[in-house]
């Protein structure tokens, strides 16, 4: 090969130059080259059914796949539907505090603060709503979960704190009996309602659980309240561009709205997190089943359980 | 051994794709099924979080570094099928601030790693250039090497005249820093000022600032207020016989003065946070894809993930994430989309809301030339 090369024909000089000049060189490479780059648009300028056709089949190619995904996706539903029922009947409560224990008894760690997200249906209306907080709030009693928030987007649950309050704490009577864990409900700006709950406890104590309404007016409008006063700050010389840090925000939409939770919960087929406060979700461990469109106490468990299995890198 | 015979397993089906007629038919497929796509409806904005490329090397007995190698090779690809199917930016979480935790030898091979992808990336012939996308580097720029921030800046030197799209490099970067930075710059701009001079030093420093997060239009638009303000006064003082009257100047004053200041609080709403943020002129996120089954955000489009983006978790590595994996998504998305639409649709009102919603969105840069025209 290397033999053949070297003795290979020398390029006559007038070519040589030809070679060496890069004007000369690009003329006669142009000579080998097919027409200009924007031959697509003409050929299908001159094309037009060939286009036509093309676009046809890729209209009915799309409603095939469209078909094709729907039918996958309903026979998915049936299955995790099963898959669903079966879990709720093999993990019932029973209404019994020790059962729910025993469940995650083995886990080796909980969320310190679980976050739910919560739809308002117009079917079920608030008693709904209601209900399924009174419902959570007794499982994590049960559980351990000291801190629970629920975000429901339209803020309709911030009107019926004490409802709430007296809703749920009838449910912890009915799931422990007389001496049920005190409780405590409140939302951001609003007075907190523990209904004696915190009688006995020491300044700084906090009850057994508390259970926080948020709504969307605690996610992106909460920190351009937060953008509004800083300015205002700044506009009386109190604070300059360099004092607004991430700590400072942090800290300020702590004591404004909730802390960082741990896990969250939707109870929807997919993730959409429908305006959930962004600021706080930084970390947040963001768990759903996919199909599942009911609040159980399944969800809930395997949540726990999918938490507990997690490792924690912060990036690392 | 698992690992190995996940090995072999890899390279058994590299080399069956590699063979020219299955590569060429499932390069046919491809692209009959993204032609397929665009006509439905396509995520404008995708942003990807590509996790799992270390623990995809761990688990296949390769260096680190390879893994991030396969990454890129692996983010090629995708980002190919994104422009093809017609996605106008794509955002990707590249390095985090916390990724500076990680071992020093780790963050210099990312770093050199970024170095070369950039300038391949943006290279004249390459991906960006055949798809017209330019690129964008969101994030902490001091936080990077002088080497670095060369290769950044020729990147997006030579790849700045495209405008079909946008690849945006999240590059030391996290959600609650941008967002931070984007309250900095509103309290600067609310900051008054002692002295006229003062106040034009503070907003080209705020201007050199936000041009550090290298975004295009808005600091420009910002940073040449106030020079054409100083020019207009200038000309006027000068006294050139064209140029405005007296009373004009104390209007232009009056307007740059209070514009540059907003002074009215109550106008900071939503969207003036959102137009500061480095996301600023991108439509709004549609779909956010992470790999290697972590459900969570973990620092990433926290304000712009809030509210419809579809986030999905996908239960794989991200250099085994390929073509396979992502048009499936993309159908979902567009099956989705499409009967949302179609619900829309058949509720009027809402129908006239979204619209009106989107056209906003749309209209944003001329939303933009409002306010700079104020």
């Amino acid at each position: 090969m290397s033999t053949r090369r070297l003795v290979g024909p020398p390029i006559a000089t007038a070519r040589k130059q030809e070679f060496e000049d890069p004007k000369a060189r690009a003329a006669y490479v142009k000579k080998f080259l097919p027409a200009k780059d924007d031959e697509p648009s003409t050929r299908s300028r001159s094309r037009p059914v060939r286009t036509f056709l093309r676009l046809c089949l890729y209209k009915f190619l799309l409603w095939v796949l469209f078909s094709i995904t729907s039918v996958y996706y309903r026979t998915r539903y049936v299955k995790n539907f099963i898959l669903n029922r079966w879990f709720s009947i093999l993990y019932y409560h029973h209404k019994t505090p020790e059962l729910i224990q025993k469940d995650v008894k083995q886990l080796d760690r909980l969320p310190q603060h679980l976050s739910v997200i919560l739809e308002f249906e117009k079917e079920g209306g608030v008693e709904q709503l209601i209900d399924h907080v009174a419902e959570i709030s007794c499982w994590c009693a049960c559980a351990g979960i000291p801190t629970l928030s629920v975000y429901e987007p339209t803020g309709a649950l911030k009107k019926y704190i004490s409802t709430s309050h007296r809703i749920t704490t009838q449910r912890l009577h009915s799931y422990f009996g007389k001496k049920r864990p005190t409780l405590r409900v409140l939302a951001p700006h609003l007075p907190s309602y523990a209904n004696g709950d915190t009688e006995g406890l020491a300044d700084g104590e906090s009850p057994d659980l508390e259970v926080i309404f948020i709504s969307e007016e605690d996610g992106r409008e909460s920190m351009v309240d937060l953008t509004k006063t800083l300015c205002e700050m700044a506009i009386r010389g109190k604070m300059t561009k360099e004092d607004v840090t991430v700590e400072l925000i942090d800290a300020e939409l702590e004591s404004l709205t909730i802390p960082e939770p741990d896990l969250l919960i939707l109870f929807s087929p997919c993730v959409k997190l429908l305006g959930y406060p962004p600021w706080q979700i930084r970390l947040t461990e963001i768990f759903h089943l996919p199909d599942n469109d009911s609040v159980g106490y399944q969800v809930f468990l395997r949540a726990l359980y999918n938490y507990a299995k997690c490792e924690m890198r912060f990036g690392r | 051994m698992p690992s190995n015979g996940l090995r072999t397993s890899l390279r058994t089906r590299r080399w069956l794709f590699s063979l020219p007629p299955i590569e060429w038919l499932s390069l046919r497929i491809q692209e009959a099924l993204i032609g397929a796509l665009r006509q439905g409806p396509i995520p404008q904005h995708v942003a990807f979080v590509m996790d799992g490329n270390r623990r995809f090397a761990r688990q296949s007995h390769i260096e680190t570094t390879e893994g991030h190698n396969l990454g890129f090779e692996a983010l090629a690809k995708i980002l190919e099928i994104c422009y093809k199917a017609g996605v106008k930016v794509v955002t990707i979480y590249a390095f985090s601030i916390e990724n500076f935790k990680r071992s020093k030898y780790e963050v210099d091979a990312l770093m050199d790693i970024a170095k070369i992808k950039l300038s391949q990336l943006s290279q004249h012939g390459d991906l960006l250039d055949r798809y017209g996308a330019k690129i964008r580097i969101l994030g902490h720029r001091s936080l990077v090497n002088q080497d670095v921030l060369e290769a950044i800046d020729r990147a997006m030197e030579l790849t700045k005249h495209n405008d079909k799209a946008i690849l945006n490099v999240c590059f030391p970067y996290t959600s609650r820093d941008e967002i931070t930075s984007a309250v900095q710059s509103i309290v600067a701009l609310a900051t008054p000022s002692k002295s006229k001079g003062r106040h034009l030093e503070t907003l080209t420093e705020e201007a050199v600032e936000t041009s550090d997060c290298l975004l295009e239009s808005h600091p420009q638009s910002r940073s040449e207020s106030p020079s054409s303000n100083t020019t207009m006064a200038s000309t006027v003082v000068s006294g050139s016989p064209n140029s405005a009257p007296l009373p004009l100047r104390e209007h232009i004053d009056f307007a740059g003065v209070h514009h540059k200041e907003m002074l009215d609080l109550e106008s900071i709403s939503e969207r003036t946070i959102t137009d500061h943020l480095f996301t600023a002129d991108n439509p709004p996120l549609d779909l956010l894809i992470r790999t290697s089954g972590v459900e969570r955000l973990s620092d990433f489009m926290l304000w712009q993930a809030h509210q419809d983006t579809d986030i999905e978790f996908v239960d794989c590595m991200w250099p085994e994430f390929d073509v396979w994996h992502f048009l499936p998504i993309l159908l979902g998305w567009g099956l989705k989309r499409k009967r949302f639409l179609r619900e829309v649709k058949l509720d009027e009102e809402r129908t006239h809301s979204r619209g009106a919603n989107l056209s906003r969105d749309w209209g944003h840069n001329d939303y933009v030339q409002e306010k700079k025209g104020l």
